[in-house]
């Protein structure tokens, strides 16, 4: 990206959206460096005071200093910060004495790169998919409607009277997906649709764009596409009547849908939105599904940040784990305190570009998941699977990552009569 | 009318009102600006949660505490003897008492009075060689960092300096040592509003900002 910056749209960018919070963090910030040892970059990079949080924010109070008179070169300076040395997990505003939220000021600078033209390529083509079809992965109506008549036909011969509901009108639940899902990793929608019929569950896709629940936008600062994108699904869900949205086994999606939208979107949704993760451990626990056994192997489970830090979900993302393994070994540091894997944050999506920096900071993760000696890990987000299994080659853990969904569909009771026939017979 | 009594009468008063107005301004200003642009702590505000992190922060309750005890016990007992010292020492009171205000409450005992002002010092001096010589910490800080932490030690170790006659045998420093004290006080308090210090009121707007955005995700922090 080249050009000259004009001070002036810097300014009238940050201005007005420079609240009471962030004016205030910028102004009483004390210095204290509690925050250093908070963050997974600051570990990972052998306590390299750079890696501060309050460090990795000083910009903003630089640029208003400045009048918004800066180069293209201090924008690249805080490319590098915002991009690939935070991945707003938030832990550090737990630590923080005055709840400062370093992540949302790093928020703030990706927007203001993004008004310069600065963004990772990651991001925008994304972006550019979700403004030309809605979805991420740039899939087009039909061939989402196919890949899921698709799915209902393979499911169905395997269990009898299975069927894959699409705008469902009056459904209970509207299930959101992550692009990837259809385009690379069908067996993601076919587990889900096993667990749900097994589970009796009242749910339907919904056809047109609004399926595709991630939103790569919010991590660029594009408020005005992250906005669309919740407005798709909320849009879906009116029309076809449904009490729930729920998304698939994606953190950031969750987090958008649930937290962020009603910010976005001037007025709170009136459908509650949940995690598969609440879905599928109140399957369990109320005895809608039940399992054959357990998982004997030691395992372990991931706390996406924003599943649990940034989702709530802290209690039953470990129950769900508890009560599929036979040896559930937690973190070091598990639930709302635990350390981001180093994927979040757009940091996956980000591609080629982000990848030394992410398996470098994810050695923090990579240490506590070798402490507990697991050989399953369940991952009940997108962002934090792909980068597990990268770190798993990486620091050589031995462990196998899994959504929550693979280990439910492979290990649940199917009722006799969902069984197909030759297969009924074979089991006598 | 003198230097001295234009420090002790006019310029007291001036330093008060600036702290005092100030504050309530920072405290209005968050409430006012937060309304329009940070409206979800103002949606989704909850008492129960807001409640229980003051109180976790305002004592030693909390996480930061567990993770770095030392400089928490260090960091809290500064705070107790910034605010007890100025707000109990007998001779604060003692004007309070011949003020217009004519008002009076207990005093702490001379010596622990000195010892705390003894333990604010050397804690400020602890603050001020940790700022300059953890590479950590001299990397975050800014010059204003530093010069807050002497404005703020400051009126300790003039006053210390006045009541114990510390100096005196140095002519100009002993003679004015009761009016060094006055000048640094008085730079602290008009200070507070327009600086970090502010933290006085604002930590509470802060931390409950926080409060409610973790709050609404169903936990405390």
């Amino acid at each position: 990206m080249s050009g000259e910056i004009i001070p002036r749209t810097i300014m009238e960018f940050l201005t007005p959206r420079l609240g009471a919070r962030l004016k205030t963090w910028l102004s009483i910030c004390a210095h204290c460096g509690m925050c250093a040892d908070t963050c997974h970059f600051y570990l990972a990079h052998n306590r390299d005071p750079k890696m501060i949080p309050s460090y990795k924010i000083r910009f903003i109070n630089d640029i208003i200093k400045k009048y918004g008179g800066v180069d293209r070169e201090y924008l690249q300076e805080i490319y590098k910060t915002v991009y690939y040395e935070c991945n707003m997990c938030r832990r550090c505003t737990l630590y923080c004495p005055f709840g400062i939220d370093i992540a949302m000021m790093i928020s703030l600078l990706r927007a203001m790169l993004l008004s310069q033209g600065m963004a990772p390529q990651g991001l925008l083509a994304a972006i550019n998919n979700y403004k030309e079809s809605g979805n991420q992965m740039n899939i087009s109506d039909e061939e989402w409607v196919e890949t899921v008549q698709w799915i209902e036909e393979e499911m169905s011969e395997e269990l009898v009277g299975l069927t894959v509901p699409i705008d469902k009108h009056g459904a209970k639940i509207m299930y959101t997906v992550n692009a990837r899902e259809p385009k690379f990793y069908p067996q993601d929608m076919m587990e889900v649709a096993k667990i749900f019929y097994v589970a009796g569950e009242d749910y339907t896709y919904c056809s047109q764009p609004g399926w595709d629940d991630t939103n790569l936008a919010m991590f660029a600062g594009d408020v005005q596409t992250a906005r669309t994108i919740v407005e798709n699904v909320f849009k879906r869900a009116d029309e076809l009547g449904v009490e729930k949205v729920a998304v698939t086994e994606c953190g950031h999606a969750f987090r958008a849908v649930k937290y962020e939208a009603p910010g976005w979107l001037g007025y709170t949704p009136k459908q509650e939105v949940v995690h598969s993760v609440e879905l599928f451990h109140d399957y369990i626990r109320d005895g809608r599904i039940k399992l054959r056994h357990k998982i004997k192997e030691p395992t372990t489970v991931q706390d996406p940040c924003n599943v649990v830090r940034n989702g709530g979900l802290m209690d039953k993302n470990r129950r769900l784990a508890e009560m599929l393994s036979e040896d559930f070994r937690p973190m070091k540091l598990q639930g709302n305190y635990s350390y981001c894997c180093g994927g979040g944050g757009g940091a996956m999506p980000m591609g080629g570009e982000m990848k030394k920096y992410r398996l470098q900071s994810g050695k923090i993760k990579a240490e506590q998941i070798r402490e507990t000696g697991a050989k399953i890990i369940f991952v009940p987000c997108h962002n934090c699977i792909d980068q597990i299994r990268d770190l798993n080659k990486e620091y050589d853990l031995g462990v196998k990552a899994i959504h929550f969904k693979e280990a439910i569909a492979e290990l649940m009771v199917i009722p006799e009569h969902m069984k197909p026939k030759e297969q009924a017979e074979d089991d006598e | 009318m003198n230097f001295y009594s234009f420090v002790e009468g006019p310029l007291l008063w001036t330093a008060f009102l600036v702290f005092i107005i100030g504050c309530v301004m920072r405290a209005v200003t968050f409430y006012t600006e937060s309304r329009t642009k940070d409206k979800v702590i103002h949606e989704q505000f909850k008492w129960g949660y807001v409640l229980s992190t003051i109180f976790r922060w305002l004592l030693p309750l909390n996480v930061t505490v567990r993770k770095n005890p030392v400089y928490s016990v260090l960091t809290y007992t500064f705070h107790i003897c910034l605010l007890a010292v100025p707000i109990f020492l007998a001779g604060h009171i003692s004007l309070w008492e011949e003020s217009v205000f004519a008002v009076s409450w207990p005093a702490l005992p001379q010596n622990v009075a000195d010892w705390m002002t003894l333990a604010f010092l050397g804690i400020a001096v602890f603050l001020l060689l940790r700022r300059i010589f953890s590479a950590d910490i001299r990397l975050i800080s800014t010059f204003s960092d530093y010069f807050l932490l002497v404005v703020t030690a400051l009126p300790f170790l003039t006053g210390y300096f006045a009541t114990h006659g510390t100096l005196n045998h140095v002519a100009f420093l002993g003679d004015n040592m009761m009016l060094f004290h006055m000048l640094s006080g008085e730079l602290m308090l008009i200070l507070i509003p327009f600086t970090k210090l502010s933290h006085i009121i604002l930590f509470f707007f802060s931390r409950a900002s926080a409060a409610v955005e973790f709050g609404r995700r169903g936990y405390s922090i």
